[in-house]
């Protein structure tokens, strides 16, 4: 096991692009090899030792072997655990857009509130926010035609709006509320809201929606099919969006 | 000035009968000359292949359609990112690459010209802005005539003078290099919704038939001895069965007659068209009697517009083909009306292997290169970035060279593909001098460029020169493809006007390219009665005034005129 302990040197002002900290890119490395991979620091190029305090204990052969953990606020950090594999990402406070992004397996956890686009297009893995998480958990970025593909996003606070845009498979659980439109242009995948959400699924083409708080509104676009049970609970299923010729469910209470 | 010579060069030039040939070329302020002096700069190709410059006579590099295609495909961009270097600019964009990026792609691969296939006069300024932008390679384009109501309405009162002058003035205006026609007619009935079905179905409210826009356009371009013949998009484009159209579409042309030592036809991204069948269940391949025509007939050439898997962006003046593409394929769509010239349409989508339509595409192009016997005829393009992206070219080159590579990417594809095209039972193989023929001597002799020194490496060419890191006498390309590709990609150098733009695959320097554009003499009173059609269509229907739509030499930069006139 490889426990390694990244602490920031200051509060960024400038966005601080970190795909470079994935337990991949870790493995093995001493702490002055991990200091010398570099991030941007807006247009600058930075090695990490400049901007954090690293600290290793142990070693490991492989990325399933690693942990990282970071101590500290990395709210304007973006892009960590890009496209990783396998091991464990511990942040310990907020964290910026596109964290996860592209991740393929491992797991992220996130204690604070993570920004914008959190698992964007991830295609395998865990990512657990505990505090709130902003617009996009789970959405392709601008333009992408799949977003997330596989692979679970849990939120415990409340998800901003567009949560599962274009996706195409995994599951995204949001235990608490959602903004308006959650799995816009869906065409895979699952997504469960547990609070209360606003015109889920427009565009629909397929997968599964399933809110157990309150729908304010529910886009004309859906055929209700009756009562259907969801784990023992009962819901009103709809079936669409038959605009796009859609067969996706919708399950509202 | 400058002296430059590369020695031990395995040439070959097609236009010239260089096949093979060990020699030197020597350069001298960025022409080929026969000698140069001792203190000149030295290249030792070694016996490396050498070829001119390559030439790509119909692509789609600038202009509104190819913007609101990089704005409709933010996740293009994020396709091949390269960071700035010393002599660069970032570079973006796969289908669609930034405007640095095409220049710079294209110069690898050890390009130095390319064309621009559809300018309405509308938008020339902007397409002109842009291919000033675009460096190191030279430029042209080719402007809409097809739906153009000035046109037509000429067609309709057969008066051919007042036809003449109408393409010389847009020339002029749009500082063109030919007469493009896409779907003729068919951009104007999308102004209602509606396409022409063929031929001889009116285009409404003109009463003038596609037959008619085809056959009296390409007499006015002989008319004003045009260096290119007319360049055409056929109609129906994308539908199953639309080669007999296609056919058709030939012998309207069959008796024109060029001044100039070429084709009287050109038609291009010919695999579009090549479509038998009557839906989509049972499209299948009919490139062979596409061929057979080209093998009996000289006058035509055309090209293929090769299909290469993965993403494209298609993106054409041909609106109406464009909305069903959109709806067949649920994908993005973008649609453009151009005013009184045409209409337009962009969509992304991919072209998938497994699918058999997509196969059958793919078989099509190739079928249709190596079906027809002379090498002159079939221009290679992939109809950058419809049938795929330009980058793509050195994979075609080597599917066109090996069987080998061919049966390799087979493998991959849709079985239903082979019982409906003959591409497995094709052996024949490209060399080195046919290659060259369809890479860059049969473009530059299409658009009429070669005694402007291009595509050749004659003594008074321009210095456009491409070293591959690949020794033709020791390679064998139907088996050594992957070799051959990688030297096609990335050049050992480019020449451009005697300067070394890219050594090892890297961009050395990024000059400035030309811009060609014709300037045509007319009919005196052919031009009088155009002028006062054309100052009543202004002043009743354009949203600008005329001052305000021609492009002004400010906006070209670089200009290589040609001036021709009226027989």
């Amino acid at each position: 096991m490889q426990t390694i302990t990244l602490v920031p040197k200051e509060q960024f002002k400038i966005s601080v692009e970190a795909e470079t900290i994935t337990p991949d890119n870790f493995a093995g490395k001493s702490a002055d090899e991990i200091g010398a991979l570099v991030a941007f620091e807006g247009n600058a190029p930075r090695p990490l030792s400049e901007l954090f305090d690293i600290k290793v204990n142990g070693s490991a052969d492989a990325a399933d072997d690693v942990k990282i953990e970071i101590n500290g606020n990395v709210n304007r950090v973006k892009r960590i655990g890009e496209a990783m594999t396998a091991g464990l990402i511990m942040i310990n406070g907020d964290v910026d857009m596109r964290c996860g992004a592209k991740m393929k397996g491992g797991t992220i956890t996130i204690k604070g509130n993570a920004d914008s686009w959190v698992g964007q297009e991830m295609t395998g893995g865990e990512i657990n926010v505990q505090g709130d998480a902003n617009y996009y958990v789970g959405a392709g970025y601008r333009g992408e035609a799949c977003g997330m593909r596989g692979g679970k996003i849990t939120v415990f606070g409340n998800a901003n709006d567009f949560v599962g845009e274009h996706m195409c498979g995994g599951e995204i659980v949001i235990k608490g509320n959602a903004g308006i439109m959650p799995g816009v242009s869906n065409k895979g995948g699952k997504i469960v809201i547990e609070g209360d959400t606003d015109m889920p699924g427009s565009e629909m083409t397929k997968g599964t929606i399933i809110v157990k708080g309150t729908v304010k509104d529910l886009m004309p676009v859906y055929q209700r099919e009756g009562i259907e049970a969801v784990d023992g609970v009962e819901f009103t299923k709809y079936v669409g969006d038959v605009v796009v010729d859609g067969t996706g469910e919708l399950f509202v209470k | 000035m400058s002296e430059m010579v590369i020695k031990n060069a395995t040439v070959y030039d097609p236009i010239n009968n260089i096949n093979g040939d060990m020699m030197d070329i020597a350069v001298k302020d960025g022409k080929i000359v026969d000698s140069v002096s001792g203190s000149a700069q030295t290249i030792d190709a070694g016996g490396r292949l050498v070829y001119p410059g390559g030439v790509d006579a119909h692509t789609h590099i600038a202009g509104s359609k190819v913007n609101v295609g990089r704005i409709m495909r933010p996740d293009d961009s994020r396709l091949n990112n390269k960071p700035r270097t010393k002599v660069t600019r970032p570079r973006t964009g796969y289908t669609v690459p930034n405007v640095y990026s095409m220049g710079y792609g294209y110069a690898e691969m050890g390009y130095t010209t390319a064309f621009e296939a559809a300018v309405p006069i509308l938008k020339a300024r902007h397409t002109h802005e842009e291919l000033e932008e675009i460096p190191i390679i030279d430029k042209g384009g080719l402007t809409l005539f097809g739906s153009n109501w000035m046109v037509m309405d000429a067609i309709r009162e057969n008066d051919l003078d007042r036809l003449a002058a109408y393409v010389a003035w847009g020339l002029l205006s749009s500082r063109g290099w030919g007469v493009k026609i896409v779907n003729p007619g068919g951009g104007e009935a999308w102004g209602f919704g509606k396409n022409v079905s063929g031929l001889d179905d009116p285009v409404p409210n003109f009463e003038v038939t596609p037959r008619q826009i085809v056959r009296q356009l390409a007499e006015a371009n002989e008319k004003l001895n045009l260096p290119h013949s007319i360049h055409l998009h056929c109609n129906n484009l994308g539908k199953p069965g639309n080669y007999e159209t296609t056919l058709a579409t030939f012998d309207v042309c069959k008796d024109i007659k060029s001044k100039r030592d070429r084709q009287s036809l050109h038609v291009t991204h010919v695999q579009f068209n090549a479509w038998g069948g009557n839906h989509w269940g049972d499209f299948e391949s009919k490139a062979e009697p596409i061929a057979d025509y080209l093998n009996k007939n000289d006058f035509l050439t055309i090209d293929m517009g090769q299909l290469v898997f993965g993403s494209a962006t298609t993106m054409t003046a041909d609106g109406p083909v464009q909305y069903a593409n959109a709806r067949l394929l649920k994908a993005r769509w973008s649609n453009g009306d151009v005013e009184l010239e045409d209409s337009s349409g962009v969509t992304p989508l991919e072209y998938h292997p497994q699918s058999y339509i997509h196969g059958i595409m793919w078989a099509i192009g190739l079928e249709l290169a190596l079906l027809t016997k002379d090498p002159w005829q079939v221009l290679m393009t992939t109809d950058h970035p419809n049938g795929g992206p330009y980058v793509n070219y050195p994979m075609v080159m080597t599917m066109l060279m090996s069987k080998k590579r061919r049966e390799e990417e087979m493998a991959k594809i849709a079985e239903k593909t082979f019982e409906r095209t003959s591409i497995a039972g094709i052996d024949k193989e490209l060399d080195w001098y046919d290659i060259a023929i369809k890479t860059r001597a049969t473009h530059a002799k299409v658009l009429g460029i070669v005694e402007h020194g291009k595509g050749h490496l004659g003594v008074g060419a321009d210095a456009d020169i491409a070293i591959y890191d690949i020794k033709p006498d020791e390679t064998d390309a139907t088996i050594e493809y992957n070799k051959v590709e990688a030297a096609f990609r990335y050049a050992a150098y480019t020449i451009k006007g005697g300067e070394i733009v890219v050594k090892d695959g890297e961009i050395t320097a990024t000059p400035k390219g030309k811009t060609f554009w014709v300037k045509s003499t007319a009919p005196a009173d052919g031009h009088e009665r155009m002028m006062e059609d054309l100052k009543m269509k202004f002043k009743k229907y354009y949203s600008v005034s005329m001052a305000n739509y021609m492009v002004q030499d400010e906006y070209v930069e670089h200009p290589y005129v040609v001036e021709t006139g009226y027989q």
